[in-house]
């Protein structure tokens, strides 16, 4: 190797190669040196630096070969073989960028090995070799030139190495958007046919994720380059003639890579106006639509369905416009029904997969997300009304969800049904209008009430956390609402138990803090109207029953819980099965929120001063002692006419609601006069 | 909104001398009183008005500290035009002028227009460098130049604007090959060069809004 011919330099790096695999401790260890004075020096012999490249590459390669395995040494420690070697090779300076001037040459004898060798490295050193890159003159648009290369296994490698040269840095990323990647990759998507095309379409969705993920600046300069729409034909699916063909493995791949592109757009993590232009383009490109036709057309895989539903989620999320243009959708059943419900009916059935039904409950979410409208028209099905509902609606859903023997469906059904009141004070007083049936010969019950008991009377976990969610989120701010509840005469007693229990398990554990978050709402939002359960009177309550530090405790118990941080990261409820469907995102804001207003509500106490001192000292508590005196009899005062205030108010609240149940009572009773009418109508008609 | 060409800009430039603020000025007609440390680089975008034809420019604004300059290197070759940046208050963001234009003419296309800009003209009082000096220094060197204010909007429109002019004057004269892309050149989709018409009703010279 160190011949002064060329020729023989030639041979001893062909022998190299060819021992680099079966050899690759001995040719690596004696031969790394030599081999970068080729590299050096050897430059203008394609063959010789060919050879060098491609030993180089498997010397540092990641895999372990078949030919090295030898009985005398474990698999085990060939595995970090490529590593070492790698860090040797990063050692010397300048080794990185004598590599990358190779990929200008254009002999596949040596960009290819070039490429590989890059590929080795990444893969076991990515974070130096990314730093390197960066630093490297025109590091990266060595690259991407290669991407134009007309042999495909080079343009293929190139594509594989950029995916891993982007993963998690977010310079490279803008850098190989700037040298017109995304043009690149979309040149190359419409080559080879778009979502029916092989796995290097896969390739460069992948890649494309890669520089929009969590990367606004790239965001941008995605939606003002108009790429959204070029995104479009890949979701142009053909009629349903040969399902099989339709979704091959491979388009399944694409789709659903495509999808998760779409997804990084509209992540909820982004700042607010990417999303909502991004929405904005989405639905004008008519992607918005071509999704939901992808939710309604039939024999989808599940994963491309469930991905789907989860993408229109967030394409709609927050967006009025897009929002509302959702509400129109129609599934094409004989009558035609509302996309939505179709929806909802696979969530609250069992026999639906569990990822599915998770992707529904989100997707739902999303569409009822800040919007007023869409939570008021939700809580409008299922108060009574005139017109006549021959339909299914999701209000009825959502209720037969919550009564379910299924807890999952319990738990969906109740976070839904939350997510209609989220800062929304209206919902929640209509809400309490809503009269369920009871059985036979009862007069019905409110839905408040009704909540309540299957709260004391279900045995399971998932389906009580999801009730105490649904009710923590329908009194909060909602004094109206913690009256009734407090009407309810076992309500407080369940609660004051629950809390107060000892019971140890860490899902009972939850149940009992939310109990005690619930019963902390009753304090904070208490107006005083039921005379039993007064702010003071639960105080009082849980200082006795519960004990002040125990309840504190047991608040803990919700934030501290596994589920709380994985819930409070991101809105999407991601759950690996469904025992760990426990909390959701939107409640453990509201839990954050309220948790240091109910701990001082609770705790802030009258409770004496202690100790004595000097004569100064004891001057001044007296003085003290006489201020806190008048202050005392003025609170009294204060507090006798906030009482009476608000026994007025409730008074008023009181006559309101009647007028508002008398009214639904004579609608309901004009529309059964309305219909005896007819028949009587129509028995005159026939005599 | 289709454009008859698409320029690609990179503004570059000592840290804190107003690049950001240039940029937003341009794009969102806002101005931004914190300094908010650029990482890397971020991406602008805005469409104009030359000779009656729309003219996209995405712009890259790079950051200006010393730990970014091999990053914003990367941002040279695939430009068409760069606005070089000090700070009239600054003397030394003016010193360093030419350290910037060796790293840009190096790395860059040698068809690159530089428009040089003296930033913060609003605040005259704390004048260090004298307008007549920006104004040697470009003729020294071949660019073009203007003083402007981020704060009061003075002068940035232009800014950016005949910076394009610039470019559309070389791209008539044929000097920028514009079928090669690394020029940070693009037609756009419904243009091509021969048939390039008239959107009716636009006026010349104008900016149009932002949003595009
Ligand atoms: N008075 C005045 N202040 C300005 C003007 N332009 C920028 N500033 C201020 O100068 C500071 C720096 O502005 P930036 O635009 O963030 O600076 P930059 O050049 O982007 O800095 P780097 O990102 O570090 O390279 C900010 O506090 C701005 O408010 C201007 O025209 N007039
Ligand atoms: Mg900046």
């Amino acid at each position: 190797m160190t011949s002064t011919l060329l020729d023989d330099r030639r041979d001893a790096c062909r022998a190299l190669k060819a021992l680099s695999k079966k050899y690759r401790l001995e040719v690596g260890a004696y031969g790394m040196d030599a081999i970068r004075t080729v590299l050096a020096g050897d430059r203008p012999d394609s063959e010789i630096v060919g050879y060098a490249l491609d030993t180089l590459a498997n010397i540092c390669s990641p895999q372990v070969f078949t030919e090295e395995e030898r009985p005398e040494l474990g698999h085990e420690c060939l595995l970090h073989v490529g590593e070492q070697f790698t860090e040797i090779f990063l050692k010397q300076s300048d080794g990185v960028s004598l590599v990358l001037s190779f990929l200008e040459e254009y002999d596949f004898k040596v960009r290819w090995p070039a490429l590989k060798l890059l590929s080795a490295l990444a893969t076991n050193r990515l974070r130096d070799i990314q730093e390197i890159i960066l630093v490297s003159p025109m590091g990266v648009s060595k690259l991407m030139d290669l991407l134009g290369d007309s042999r495909e296994v080079v343009r293929n490698d190139t594509l594989l190495l950029l995916i891993q040269l982007t993963k998690g840095n977010a310079n490279i990323q803008k850098i190989v958007a700037f040298e017109n990647a995304f043009d690149r990759l979309f040149d190359i998507i419409t080559e080879e046919g778009y979502s029916d095309g092989g796995i290097i379409v896969e390739d460069c969705l992948l890649l494309m994720l890669n520089l929009l993920r969590n990367n606004t600046s790239n965001q941008n300069f995605f939606k003002e380059g108009s790429y959204i729409q070029k995104l479009g034909p890949m979701f142009d699916l053909p009629q349903e003639s040969n399902e099989d063909a339709l979704w091959s493995p491979q388009k399944v791949s694409n789709i659903h890579c495509v999808l998760q592109v779409v997804r990084a757009l509209v992540s909820p993590g982004s700042p607010g106006q990417v999303t909502l232009t991004c929405q904005y383009l989405l639905m004008a490109a008519g992607i918005v639509q071509a999704l939901c036709r992808i939710l309604m057309a039939s024999g989808v895989p599940v994963d491309v369905l469930t991905e789907a539903i989860c993408t229109v989620g967030e394409s709609i999320r927050g967006n009025s416009a897009n929002q509302e243009f959702f509400s129109t959708v129609l599934a094409p059943f004989t009558p035609p029904k509302e996309a939505i419900v179709v929806l909802l009916m696979s969530m609250v059935n069992e026999k639906q997969p569990f990822v599915l039904r998770c992707a529904v409950v989100y997707c739902f979410q999303c569409y009822l997300f800040k919007n007023e409208t869409i939570q008021a028209q939700l809580v409008q099905t299922l108060l009574p009304s005139t017109t006549e509902v021959s339909n299914v609606t999701c209000g009825q859903l959502l209720c037969s969800g919550l009564f379910s023997h299924d807890s999952v469906s319990n738990w969906f059904s109740s976070v839904c049904l939350s997510h209609a009141l989220i800062e929304n004070p209206v919902q929640k007083e209509q809400l309490l209008r809503v009269l369920l049936a009871a059985t036979a010969g009862n007069p019905p019950v409110s839905l408040l009430h009704q909540a309540s008991l299957l709260l004391q009377q279900c045995g399971k976990v998932q389906s009580k956390v999801g009730l105490l969610m649904l009710l923590s989120t329908w009194l909060s701010h909602c004094p109206m609402a913690v009256k009734q509840f407090l009407s309810i005469p076992t309500a407080i007693p369940y609660l004051t138990t629950q809390a107060g229990s000892n019971e140890r398990d860490e899902n009972e554990e939850l149940v009992q803090g939310l109990c005690a978050f619930l019963m902390g709402i009753c304090v904070l939002f208490n107006n005083d109207s039921v005379a039993s359960y007064t702010k003071e009177n639960l105080r009082h309550l849980i200082g006795n029953r519960v004990g002040r530090e125990n309840f504190v405790s047991k608040l803990s118990e919700v934030s501290r819980h596994e589920q709380y941080s994985k819930a409070a990261k991101q809105p999407q409820p991601r759950a690996a099965n469904s025992e760990e469907l426990l909390l959701d995102h939107e409640f453990c804001k509201l839990f954050k929120a309220l948790e240091g207003m109910i701990i001082k509500a609770v705790t802030s106490s009258d409770g004496g001063p202690g100790g004595g001192g000097s004569g100064v000292v004891a001057r001044y508590k007296d003085l003290i002692r006489d201020q806190d005196r008048r202050l005392a009899e003025t609170q009294a005062t204060v507090l006798r006419l906030q009482q009476e205030g608000a026994a007025l108010e409730s008074r008023l609240e009181e006559a309101a609601a009647h007028v508002a149940r008398l009214t639904d009572e004579n609608m309901l009773l004009r529309a059964q006069v309305g219909s005896c009418f007819n028949v009587y109508l129509f028995t005159i008609d026939k005599t | 909104m289709s454009y008859a060409y698409l320029f690609k800009y990179i503004i570059i430039g000592d840290t804190g001398v107003g690049k950001s603020c240039l940029l937003l000025q341009f794009t969102d007609k806002r101005f931004q009183p914190v300094h908010d440390l650029t990482i890397g680089v971020e991406f602008g975008a805005r469409m104009i008005t030359i000779d009656n034809k729309l003219i996209k420019l995405q712009i890259w604004d790079t950051a200006g500290q010393e730990a970014f300059r091999s990053i914003t290197r990367s941002y040279y070759r695939g430009a068409a035009g760069a606005l070089l940046v000090y700070d009239i208050t600054r003397r030394e963001t003016f010193n360093h002028l030419t350290t910037w234009l060796e790293d840009a003419r190096q790395h860059s296309n040698s068809n690159m227009v530089i428009m040089l800009i003296g930033n913060k003209s609003d605040l005259e009082s704390r004048r260090e460098v004298k307008k007549e000096e920006g104004d040697a220094f470009a003729r020294e060197h071949g660019l073009i130049f203007m003083e402007t204010s981020a704060r009061t909007a003075a002068n940035v429109e232009e800014a950016f604007i005949n910076t394009a002019k610039e470019i559309y004057e070389k791209i008539q004269e044929g000097v920028f090959d514009i079928n090669n892309e690394a020029n940070g050149i693009k037609i756009g989709p419904q243009h091509s060069p021969s048939n390039a018409s008239l959107p009716p009703g636009s006026q010349s010279s104008s900016p149009s809004s932002g949003c595009c």
